[in-house]
């Protein structure tokens, strides 16, 4: 509101020029209320995931995951290809090489291990530091807030799975000899990669979330998840060859890694190398889906419910 | 909102917890300036600033900021800004980037965002520190960065609360000038939170004093310690007689050391002190004015309240 005026004098040439301090100016703009704030939540969600603006140490967790995803597919399309160049047109497929199909069976695991270690940034640091307390008292409900941090880590989630499959199908198509071909006989992948990658990004994304608005401590949210991911498969597994029939099934529905890849084959409708083992890939497709969505809906619900109650 | 509402009205405001109750039938209005909530912990000011900005819903009565209620139109906390006593910094963000997330998060334009964090920084004295991370803030700084948070949207109210806690003398005083600051030069209105009656007394126009979740007293600063004035008079022999010359006038006074206090005084008060002074025959050698300071105040408050409950 106040104006001061000083005036420095250049005494190389004697002008003078004038500085003003224009004191401090109240804001007459335009306020965009809650979609503006939910929007800055989800962008400061994208941030935080891949430490965007953050040193380089930082970077190496999230970054070496995706690179990790993307590897996978390459060496995937690498094989495919070879084959394909010393074996000769269609060895690929007689040789039943692992394929968009199989890609995300054989890298849930790399997926769950990301999701844990990474999803607890968004959430465990803003209660830990208080900063939750801040968020809570702008145009913005704790609703908003926990599903702008859910899309971000999902949007992250997402295109870190969907690029390899990219890769992979760049791949392929390239190690076709005739790329246009290929692309046109295996056009129905894409559809199939973007919805399985999608039914995996929103399992993971909310169990993990789920996890880490328990703790104030990323440490302790990943250890639990990476400890519920890796102990179930093989005690499940385990357990489910010991007993048969639909007792066995059910028991390795409660294999945590193969829920989502249930559903990718049954988008993809083969069965992947993954769960060619599983007895629970002979139960309904319906039962497969519906457990899929009990595992994602109710968690989901239940994260939602959480912060709607928070308070500061 | 028209200029002549209130910032805050409280109406009936009652909160319970289940058996406590934080906040048991309070009213008040603020209007714009800066106004102190004063009390011990527990008195329930938290709880009158959370209901306020809408994060706890009264068990009864209604509270309405901005002539809105924020719990059902949450846009409403466009307008308002709250410092926290708590940490609530990110460790590892500069300044510069923090506020320009909070910014946005209160709903300004991106580029709108970053110049206003950065002219919020150097009206909070934080300019040249700005794009360190947070972590290596000293204690000072990261209470400048908080108001800055709470600034940095251009809010019609803020909430502070506690904003000296953990300051020393230099820092407590710069951020009581920056408080005073916040209104006097920014126009923002200010709701101050503080258990420390000096720092409320030095900053605030208004006060309103809470004790167990009830408002005791309320009214402008000044005209608490007008009312508490107190003349107190000195003299070198015969107290006991003027003493009792004065009381044979009715007035209230009490011995106070080698001296004597007289209550609430009014102008009459004057001339009855002279003819006491002259039939008592005591030599005067000091007669002066003295208010009460609100620390004196709140705690005879204080042994009112537990003189009552006993």
């Amino acid at each position: 509101m106040s104006t001061e005026a000083r005036q420095p004098t250049d005494t190389a040439t004697g002008r003078g020029g004038t500085v003003f301090d224009i004191g401090y100016r109240n804001y007459t703009g335009p306020r965009e209320g809650r979609s503006r704030a939910r929007s800055a939540v989800f962008k400061d969600g994208i941030r935080t995931a891949l430490a965007l603006g953050r040193g380089a140490r930082a970077k190496i967790l999230p970054w070496s995951f995706i690179a990790i995803l993307v590897f996978i597919a390459l060496i995937m399309a690498l094989m495919a290809g070879a084959a394909e160049r010393y074996g000769g047109p269609g060895v690929a497929e007689q040789l039943n090489l692992p394929s968009h199909a199989d890609y995300y069976g054989i890298a849930s695991i790399v997926v769950f291990v990301f999701a844990a270690v990474v999803a607890p940034e968004l959430l465990c640091r803003d209660r830990r530091e208080g900063v939750i307390n801040l968020y809570l008292v702008r145009p913005l409900t704790g609703s908003d807030y926990i599903m702008a941090r859910w899309a971000a880590f999902l949007t992250v989630m997402v295109a870190a799975v969907w690029l390899p499959q990219v890769v992979l199908l760049t791949g392929l198509a390239m190690g076709d000899p005739a790329p246009a071909m290929y692309l046109r006989d295996n056009w129905l992948d894409i559809p199939r990669f973007l919805a399985a990658g999608l039914a995996l990004a929103a399992y993971a994304t909310t169990l993990a979330m789920l996890t880490a608005s328990f703790t104030t401590r990323r440490a302790y949210a990943s250890v639990f998840l990476v400890g519920l991911f890796v102990i179930t498969t093989p005690f499940t597994v385990g357990l489910a060859s010991e007993i048969e029939g639909a007792a066995g099934q059910w028991i390795s529905m409660f294999n945590l890694t193969n829920i989502p890849v249930h559903v990718n084959d049954v988008i993809f409708g083969e069965v992947s190398t993954i769960t060619s083992v599983a007895p629970a890939r002979e139960l309904p497709a319906l039962v497969l889906v519906g457990w899929y969505f009990a595992w994602t809906l109710v968690p989901g619900s239940v994260l939602l419910v959480r912060y709607r109650r928070l308070t500061p | 909102m028209t200029s002549t509402e209130p910032l805050l009205a409280a109406e009936n405001l009652t909160k319970k917890y289940r058996d406590v109750v934080a906040l048991d039938d309070v009213s008040f209005t603020i209007s714009a300036g800066i106004t102190g909530i004063l009390g011990e912990n527990g008195a329930g000011k938290s709880t009158a600033i959370k209901i306020f900005m809408g994060l706890v819903r009264p068990t009864s009565g209604s509270a309405n900021v901005l002539g809105q209620n924020a719990s059902t139109t949450v846009s409403v906390r466009a307008r308002l800004g709250y410092m926290p006593e708590h940490d609530c910094l990110p460790s590892h963000v500069s300044a510069a980037e923090f506020l320009t997330h909070m910014a946005e998060v209160s709903g300004l334009p991106p580029s709108t965002a970053r110049t206003r964090a950065a002219d919020t920084l150097r009206h909070t004295g934080l300019f040249e520190e700005r794009y360190r991370a947070m972590a290596g803030y000293s204690t000072g700084m990261k209470q400048r960065v908080k108001l800055g948070q709470a600034l940095v949207h251009d809010p019609a109210v803020v909430f502070l609360d506690e904003p000296t806690a953990g300051l020393d003398p230099v820092g407590r005083e710069e951020m009581l000038a920056l408080v005073r600051k916040t209104y006097l030069d920014f126009g923002i209105s200010v709701l101050f939170s503080s258990h420390l009656m000096a720092d409320v007394e030095r900053t605030c126009d208004r006060i309103l004093i809470l004790q167990g979740g009830r408002l005791v007293q309320s009214g402008e600063v000044g005209q608490f310690t007008k009312d508490t004035e107190t003349v107190f008079i000195e003299v070198d022999t015969n107290r006991d007689q003027l003493m009792a010359a004065l009381e044979r006038r009715g007035v209230i006074v009490t011995a106070d050391g080698t001296g004597l206090t007289i209550e609430g005084p009014d102008e009459s008060v004057y001339d009855h002190v002279r003819d006491a002074l002259v039939e008592a025959e005591a030599p005067l050698r000091r007669m002066a004015p003295r208010r009460r300071a609100l620390t004196e105040l709140f705690h005879r408050e204080g042994d009112i309240d537990s003189g009552a409950a006993s």
